[in-house]
Order: C-alpha cells, then structure tokens, then sequence
C-alpha cells in the first residue's frame, strides 16, 4: 500500500503540493484528477523522487521513500511513465526497453529476457518496429514504449502520468484498457494521473481530486463519477 | 604524386590523433555539458607520468599502460572533486542565471588546466624533454623506394583503430554504453531506469581521460612533451569536434580525420605556417555550411 502523508512541495516558495493526504491499495488502480496545475504531475514527481518535498512522508509498505535518490526508487519497485510518451527518441525501440531492465541485468538475467518477451507479447507493434529509432513512433506507440520500459523493470508500483494526453480517444481508450487488464491479472498496483477523468476513472478503483495542491475528494472512484457538483466545480464540466 | 601520399598518410596519422582529442571532449560535452579545457593538461600530465616511469628504467609499454590508467583515475577525479559539487543541486540553486550555470564548469576546467601546468612545472621543470616511440620513425620501403609513412605512423594509426573500435562496441553492444548514451541524451528518463546518471558521467569522464592520454603518448614523440606542448592539439581537436557536430561520437572522430587532412594539406602544398589560419578558415566554413556539423542532430530534445 502507498501511503502519503501530510504531503508538501514547494517550487520557489509556491507550494505545489499542500499538504497531500492519501492512500492508494495495493493490487487497484487509483486514479488522481484536478485540473491544470493541480499539482497532479508534482504529486507523481515527488513520489517517484525527482522532486524534493519540503516535508511530509510518503511510504510503499514499510519503506520511507522520501530522501531517497530516484534511482533507488526504482529499484525499489516503483516505476514512473512520466508525462508526454518520455522515450529517448534517438535510441532504437528495443534500446529504450534495454535501458528500463538494465540495473537488473546482472541480478536477474534470465527474467528480463521474460519480461522484454512479455512487453513484447503485449504490445506487438514494438516488436514489428524493435530496430527503429522511438522518434519515429507515433504517439500511441511512443507511450506504449514508455510504458513497456518501466515494466522491464518488474514494478510493484506504477506511476502514469497522463498516458492519454496528446492521444486519439480510441488509443488512450486501448492504453488504458491494457493498463487496468494488466493491474487485475498481475496484481500491480496503479496511481494513474490523468486530465481526461472520464476514461481513468472508468477503470480506476478510487478516485482522488486535487485541486491547487490540496486533496478536496477522496471516493471511491463510481462514488467520484457519480458527483456532479465537484466535477463542476473542479473539473468544469 | 609523392606529395599527395606524403599528405594523405601524413593527414592519416596526425588525423587519428586529433580524432581521440575530439573524442574525449564530445564524450564530456555530451555526458556533462562541459567543454572540458584541461583535457590535454590531463594528458600531458600523464604522458609526464609515463616520461618518469621510462626515465627509471620502466619499460614503454608499462608506462603506456600506467599513463592510460592515470588518465582515467585523473578524470574520474575532475568530476568527482570539483565538476560534481560545482553542480549539485544546492550549488546551482544559489544562482539564478542560466549563463552563469553553463559558465562554472567551463571557467572551472580552465582553473584545472593551470593547476596541471603548474603542478607538470614544480614536478618537472619547464623545459622541453623528447618522449620514446616504440617504433623507430623510419621511412617504410618498398623494393628501394621510401614510402611516405614510417612505421611510428602505422603505429599510431593502428592503435587509435582499435581504440577507436572498442570504444564503438562499448557504446552499441554493452550495456554500460546503452546507459551512457541513454544519460547524455536524456537524463531524466535514464534515472527513472533506475541507472545512477552521476556514475555514468563519471564514467564519462574517465573515458575521456583514458582517449586523451593516449593522443598524448601518440604525439609527444614528434612534438616533445612539455608543459605547453599540448596546448594547439586542444584548439584542433576542439575545432573537430564542432566540426563533427559536438554531440556526435562517430561526427568527432570523422572531424578529426577531416582536419588532419585539412593541416597535412595545406602544410604540402602551401606552407607549414599556413596551417593555423587554415584551420580557422576552414572552422569558419564549416559553421556557415553545416552549423550542426557534419554528423549533428539539428533536433530539439523533447523532455
């Protein structure tokens, strides 16, 4: 379970996250909404480590995460597919999914064969284009390789950081869709940040809504759905 | 035609020299974003280092692997002791220009290079001292007549090909080089890979250390070794690599063949002291025709 505590992080004394309380379960998808800077892209940030937070704790099971360097992190278990499809475009599909199992190379050899077959199995297309620069996928591809690299790494927890954006509605729909298969037939854990908060919460279990840096709901996701006055009122529409 | 093969082997030899100097910068520029101008301080200390080490009756070949290793370790250090705290995260906040942040690690590396000269100086004096070659540079001959070459130059033009070509197999078939290129090019997204990008780019450093200390022990036995020998192969290398593109390892290595051809030309066929102004001609062209060099990206990185 992740567990976030009285959350602060400020940016030149602007605080970003104010104070964010919350927990996302083990095994669902939790999904966090707000508007454009709420401080959903922060949130994902400082758990992932490539923030620092002013103060406030955030914990995965027993683990402190706060003060620990990102690489740790991930090796951790915790694995961010951070906002606008980040592959490095100048390397091959198959080297940018290299470099997601890399640091397990020489612990667990025989797995990260397994897992680039499986990222493979799941997201055929990257077979087809493994030898092609990642600048020249399409953006649905471009975040199915984001996506694929932080699963080499063999995450218990992921962090996506709206894998929709900049997408067609029917391929965010068919990332999101593989996203919520993969979370109920493995057991990963999701926190799903996202702006189109139809889709996300669709398949999301519980649904956070920020708004300039504070958590103003906290419901299960149908619960979330179904409030119109908040969605008005935070999301305008 | 003996000029042309006494400049095209000539260009060839001298070329792969400037190819390690213009190697070893792009792999700091890339990995660190320094223009890292004590590089050949570096080398000429080490090629001191192994100057000493044959003075006492060490053979060449250890001293050239003692002064391989000391470039790395010396690199490896730079970063380390200075470029790191110099850029860490606390350091930087304290300034609020972009320029300045650029500028530290530049400025810095030039405080290095005097510290090396004047270190090489109390050590061991300032005069000039010839350093060996392995290989006599002797003409090589085929039946009777003398090729343009000498066996020192097919000495150096066979050594830089194979580091030329380990270097070319670490970056694209291990994965320590996937993680190297994947820090330069996007830092970030290596670091949620979960590769720690700072040892990576002291790796970076070290490398380029071990590049430039050899181009020190290949020239030095033409041009002798002393504090200030150094000094013009780090403007040519340095012009190579802009040339090549400054973010391209292949495009430095090309540029510094091109340039080697370039100097041997011009100092054939027009004269030796022509050479200078040529090579900032020819800098000059080459930032007008292709200012992203012959093998650079013109593309924005997307973050």
């Amino acid at each position: 379970m992740l567990v976030v505590t009285d959350l602060v992080t400020e940016f030149s004394s602007v605080k970003a996250l104010d104070g964010i309380t919350f927990k996302a379960k083990a095994g669902l998808i939790t999904t966090v909404i707000g508007a454009n800077g709420a401080g959903k892209s922060t949130l994902l940030r400082t758990i992932s480590g490539l923030e620092k937070p002013t103060s406030g704790s955030v914990k995965w099971f027993d683990h402190e995460l706060t003060g620990k360097s990102v690489e740790a992190i991930v090796r951790g278990g915790i694995a961010q597919v951070p906002e606008g499809h980040a592959v490095i475009s100048q390397l091959s599909v198959a080297e940018n999914i290299e470099l997601g199992g890399l640091f397990r190379k020489r612990s667990h050899k025989g797995d990260l064969v397994r897992a680039k077959r499986e990222v493979f199995e799941l997201f055929p297309i990257l077979f087809e284009r493994r030898d092609q620069q990642a600048g020249s996928l399409s953006g649905g591809e471009r975040q199915m390789l984001a996506i694929s690299r932080a699963l080499v790494s063999r995450p218990k927890l992921l962090l996506l950081d709206e894998p929709s954006l900049g997408l067609a509605p029917l391929i965010a729909a068919q990332i999101i869709n593989i996203i919520n298969e993969l979370c109920r037939s493995t057991g990963l854990t999701v926190l799903l940040v996202e702006q189109n908060a139809n889709t996300a919460l669709a398949v999301a279990d519980h649904g956070i809504l920020l708004s300039l840096g504070k958590v103003v709901a906290n419901l299960p996701a149908d619960e979330l759905i179904a409030d119109s006055s908040l969605r008005a009122a935070y999301l305008g529409y | 035609m003996t000029s042309f093969l006494t400049a095209f082997f000539s260009g060839t030899a001298q070329g792969a020299i400037y190819a390690l100097v213009s190697l070893g910068l792009v792999l700091v520029w890339r990995g660190a974003g320094v223009v890292n101008f004590a590089q050949m301080g570096q080398a000429m200390f080490t090629t001191y280092i192994a100057s000493q080490l044959i003075q006492h009756d060490y053979s060449y070949w250890s001293a050239f692997v003692v002064a391989l290793f000391s470039g790395a370790v010396l690199g490896a250090l730079v970063d380390l002791g200075l470029m790191r705290p110099l850029t860490s995260r606390k350091n930087l906040k304290s300034l609020n220009s972009e320029s300045m942040r650029t500028a530290i690690p530049v400025i810095a590396s030039l405080g290095i290079l005097g510290i090396l000269k004047s270190l090489a100086g109390i050590f061991w004096a300032g005069e000039e001292r010839g350093f060996p070659s392995p290989i006599e540079p002797t003409a090589i001959k085929i039946g009777s007549t003398n090729l343009a070459i000498t066996g020192f130059d097919l000495f150096v033009i066979g050594v830089v090909f194979l580091a030329l070509g380990l270097t070319t197999i670490f970056f694209t078939r291990t994965g320590v080089g996937l993680a190297m290129r994947a820090s330069a090019l996007n830092p970030e997204v290596t670091r949620l890979s979960g590769i720690k990008v700072g040892s990576v780019r002291t790796l970076g450093w070290a490398i380029s250390g071990t590049v430039s200390s050899l181009a020190g022990l290949l020239v030095t036995p033409r041009t002798n070794l002393s504090p200030n020998t150094l000094d013009l192969l780090l403007i040519i290398g340095f012009t190579a690599a802009v040339v090549g593109g400054l973010t391209s390892l292949a495009g430095s290595v090309l540029g510094g063949f091109i340039l080697g051809y370039v100097i041997s030309f011009v100092s054939v066929y027009s004269a030796p002291e022509n050479v200078f102004i040529a090579i900032l001609i020819f800098l000059l062209l080459a930032l007008f025709l292709r200012p992203q060099g012959i093998l650079g990206s013109k593309e924005v990185r997307r973050v």
